[in-house]
């Protein structure tokens, strides 16, 4: 299988890579309680993470008309730790 | 035409005595209430952070939850939780009180409205969606299998990609389906980015 993204005339930015990054629903949870933050949002611009924001709202929103309970991976992911499926 | 009001504390009594499946439906709803609310808070916390603990920690006080005769309240009780939270934030990472002018800019939140996605709009996000190339198709749907579950490191791999290239698929996922959402005379809230 070919490890090349599909073809496109655009080369991604940097911000574009960190912000496909930010977009995951998937943070690792620390045990002392305190919040864990990805990696890749501390390397944005805050105009950066303003951009992901938005771009997380739209794509939630799609991961919800795409599962079919209507719930975004935030949303199950929030499940599975509630139901001890996932640390 | 105006959006649908809905009252989703009929939910709150299952949700209070442990019914996982209650608070999914509830979720279903309220998730991108929170989130959305939370904007003013997008350059200074990794909001996703904050939304998750709040959604965790609404679960948790559900039941303590007394209804208050009004619309909607345990959403309004998952927007103070997020509000707050997000507030600790900003002070544990700037040390500022500029939580202060972050309730100025409050957003004003439409606790009744409905923002998930109506049936036409989820059907033309279903179609975009298959009609995506294999690959940023392939991408797409190991993020929402997944459901935060995996690092992308890990979803690459699954797929024979490289992570690069695995991100680079997934943005050309998001970007193909907002031109063809827009095609269609759609958009999705926050649009997707292009």
């Amino acid at each position: 299988m070919s490890d090349r993204p599909e073809a496109g005339p655009e080369e991604n930015s940097e911000e574009d890579r960190l912000i496909a990054e930010v977009v995951s629903a998937h943070r690792p949870r620390s045990g002392d309680g305190q919040l864990r933050y990805h990696p890749a949002w501390a390397d944005l611009s805050a105009a950066g993470r303003e951009r992901a924001h938005a771009v997380t709202i739209g794509v939630r929103a799609a991961e919800a008309a795409l599962d079919p309970e209507g719930l975004s991976s935030t949303s199950r992911l929030v499940l599975a730790r509630i139901r001890g499926r996932t640390p | 035409m105006p959006p649908t009001r809905h009252d989703h504390d009929a939910l709150a009594p299952a949700i209070a005595r442990g019914d996982a499946e209650a608070f999914a439906a509830w979720l279903a709803f309220g998730e991108p209430i929170v989130r959305r609310s939370l904007t003013s808070f997008a350059a200074r916390v990794d909001l996703e952070a904050v939304i998750q603990e709040t959604l965790l920690r609404l679960w948790q006080v559900a039941p303590r939850f007394v209804p208050d005769g009004e619309v909607n309240g345990l959403l309004r009780l998952a927007l103070r939780i997020g509000r707050n939270l997000a507030i600790s934030e900003v002070r544990r990472l700037h040390g500022v009180a500029a939580s202060l002018e972050d309730a100025e800019r409050e957003l004003p939140v439409d606790t009744g409205a409905d923002a998930r996605p109506d049936p036409l709009l989820r059907a033309a996000i279903v179609d975009c969606s298959e009609r995506l190339p294999e690959r940023p198709k392939l991408a797409l749907h190991a993020r929402c299998e997944s459901a935060g579950a995996d690092d992308d490191k890990t979803l690459a791999a699954r797929l024979g990609m490289t992570l690069n290239t695995f991100l680079q698929n997934f943005t050309r996922a998001r970007r193909m389906l907002a031109e063809c959402l827009e095609q269609r005379g759609v958009e999705l809230p926050g649009g997707l980015g292009r």
